[in-house]
């Protein structure tokens, strides 16, 4: 066999061959030679001449040496053919053939040789598409299980509250959540793939995703404070970014950037009222402690040159440090008794000497501010089951801020009453004093609320009424209202489940 | 136009550091008036143009920076001198100092000795001085 009948096979099986030339003559002669001998046969009877055996014998076998000869003259001489159109149709069962057999392999010769090869061709190429149908029903599982999935990455995104925007390397968005599609006013569906510019127009943020996916280092992560403004509301938002670094992606190169927004705004505004508070707060102290400062150096600097000045002094000081214990008692109050350290010890009291204790206390403070105080009461013995601290604390409350917002020569009047169909008393705290908007009313017991115009006006915590609301409503199952006229006057009024009363003809 | 007796404006919403302060100034020989709010210690000090003004920072109406700005813009009481008492505790900005007259700025609690050494230092050593008390 010559070289170039040698295909990609390789290997030497010329033995293989050479038998199954031999065998391929074998049967060309025989084919030969019984063909031969029924033509001959046939044509002698249909004739009708006798031919001897011997004749009939030799055109057998020269028509069969004929044919084996034509038989290998065609396969010697277009052997390379021959092969290279049974490796050809091998070549489609190639894969499956080095599989099975595992050894190099030589297509044969001869007919048989091609018949075998055209179907082994066709077995193999029925296997090979069992095997793609195979295949493909495994990746349609595979793109369903990614696709379930990629669904589940994105319900657990749409479950986040913060938003959240992924972007690739060219910074198109590649993820989105709900949130993120709700600040930023975008269609989520349609977001995907698209350029980050054409889906966010916040160029503040733009830059910062950009400049987080160019900084090459290696695991990054940055907060920033953000602001959106919102149909004119600003909200503000804790940004972070982090850049992600992809192993299909060079080495150390960001492949993309997660951006999460947390909005903080609340957190911002409690921020911020709790620092107005603390500073409120600390400028309230410093108020009655100037006094107190002041009037003490005084006496020690012998500036008081009489007794009536001296036991002036005495007594702002003295006024001035109670002032100062309010104050500090309310802060704390507040808290205390919101976060139930504090345990309400109720027992019988008398409302009224309650509440006259109470306005003693803040004529000192009536007097500084030229304010009328009084206290009048249709009842005199009028008995609730409450805590005495908590109530009285409730009214120094009501009474010093009537003082705090009431001009010069104005009146604070603290009236109590008793309603024995409803089984309630009711008092009543009334000033002439600035009074309060509409709008202000809902929000005057609130924690920190003080009124804006107001706040020029006098100091305050925004702590006395919120301690006042939550004494009556909260502790005694009481209730607190407010009602007032701006420019006349305000009435904070509240009731209290009554115990027992009796009624007197007037008032003190 | 400098008086025998220099006059005091004090100004404060809080009626005590008022009377505690117009005593001390009294008590040195000053003469003193007083104002409750922004407004009316402008009003006061256009009519009366007093040689120095003590004024408290957080006021109802008028703001004590307000008030020392509105005195720098009127003719009469545009050179006028103004401490400032404030429990504020903070320093005053740079451009709102210049757009008064404040020489010194004190904090609260105060010391009425302190308030003293200042207005005569104000008053009597004619030098405009910077000082802040911590």
């Amino acid at each position: 066999m010559n070289e170039a009948s040698r295909h990609t096979y390789g290997g030497s099986a010329e033995n293989q061959d050479g038998e199954k030339v031999f065998f391929g003559l074998w049967l060309s002669v025989g084919t030969g030679i019984v063909a031969a001998a029924t033509f001959g046969y046939f044509s002698i009877v249909a004739s009708g001449t006798t031919l001897d055996i011997s004749q009939i014998g030799i055109a057998s076998i020269s028509i069969g040496l004929v044919l084996a000869l034509i038989h290998w003259m065609i396969f010697n001489l277009y052997e390379s053919e021959l092969r290279r159109v049974i490796a050809h149709t091998e070549s489609l069962v190639e894969v499956e053939r080095s599989e099975a057999h595992g050894e190099t392999y030589r297509p044969k010769l001869g007919l048989m040789a091609v018949v075998e090869a055209v179907d082994q061709a066709f077995e193999g190429l029925r296997q090979r598409m069992e095997r793609m149908v195979r295949q493909r029903r495994e990746l349609e599982v595979q793109v369903r299980v990614s696709d379930a999935a990629r669904r589940h990455a994105e319900a657990i995104l749409g479950s986040i509250s913060d938003a959240v925007i992924v972007t690739d390397e060219f910074n198109e968005v590649v993820l989105a959540n709900e949130t993120a599609a709700d600040i930023f006013q975008f269609e989520l569906a349609t977001s995907l793939r698209k350029p980050l510019e054409q889906v966010v127009s916040d160029p503040t943020l733009i830059k910062l995703i950009r400049d987080t996916r160019e900084d090459d280092a290696l695991v990054h992560r940055r907060k920033v404070e953000h602001h959106i403004n919102h149909h004119g509301e600003t909200k503000f938002y804790e940004a972070a970014l982090s850049s992600l670094v992809g192993s299909a992606t060079e080495r150390g190169k960001t492949s993309g950037v997660v951006t999460v927004l947390r909005d903080i705004t609340q957190e911002k505004k409690i921020a911020e009222t709790k620092n107005d508070f603390v500073s409120n707060v600390s400028h309230e102290l410093r108020t009655p402690l100037s006094s107190i400062k002041a009037y003490m150096e005084m006496l020690v600097d012998g500036e008081a040159n009489d007794e009536q000045t001296r036991s002036e002094f005495y007594n702002i000081i003295q006024g001035e440090t109670n002032r100062l214990s309010r104050l500090i008692d309310n802060v704390l109050n507040i808290s205390r008794i919101e976060s139930g350290v504090v345990r309400v010890q109720r027992e019988h009291i008398s409302l009224y000497g309650l509440i006259k204790e109470a306005v003693e206390v803040m004529k000192p403070q009536a007097r500084a501010k030229n304010v009328e105080l009084i206290f009048t009461s249709q009842v005199l013995l009028v008995q609730v089951f409450a805590d005495g601290d908590m109530i009285y604390q409730a009214v120094i409350n009501l009474v010093s801020n009537a003082l705090k917002y009431t001009p010069s020569r104005g009146r604070v009047t603290v009236s109590m009453d008793a309603d024995q169909h409803r089984q309630i008393v009711k008092v009543n705290v009334t000033d002439t004093g600035v009074g309060i908007a509409e709008e202000d009313l809902p929000h005057l017991f609130e924690k920190f609320y003080r009124v804006k115009d107001h706040k020029n006006l006098a100091k305050g915590t925004g702590l006395g009424l919120n301690l006042v609301k939550h004494i009556i409503d909260t502790v005694h199952a009481g209730s607190v209202k407010v009602t007032s006229r701006v420019g006349m006057g305000s009435t904070f009024a509240f009731t209290l489940p009554l115990v027992s009363y009796e009624h007197l003809e007037q008032g003190p | 136009m400098k008086r025998e007796t220099p006059l005091i404006l004090v100004v404060d919403d809080e009626i005590h550091i008022l009377h505690v302060v117009k005593m001390k100034l009294a008590n040195a020989g000053y003469e003193v008036i007083t104002a409750e709010d922004g407004e009316e210690a402008l009003e006061i000090a256009l009519q009366q143009q007093p040689d120095l003004i003590i004024t408290d920072y957080q006021m109802p109406y008028l703001t004590g920076l307000d008030l020392c700005i509105a005195l720098k813009q009127h003719e009469t009481t545009r050179t006028t001198p103004a401490l400032m008492l404030t429990a504020r505790g903070f320093s005053l900005a740079r451009k709102h100092l210049d757009q008064t007259n404040i020489c010194g700025v004190i904090s609260k609690p105060f010391s009425p000795r302190e308030i003293l050494t200042r207005v005569v230092e104000q008053v009597e050593g004619e030098v405009s001085t910077w000082g802040h008390t911590p």
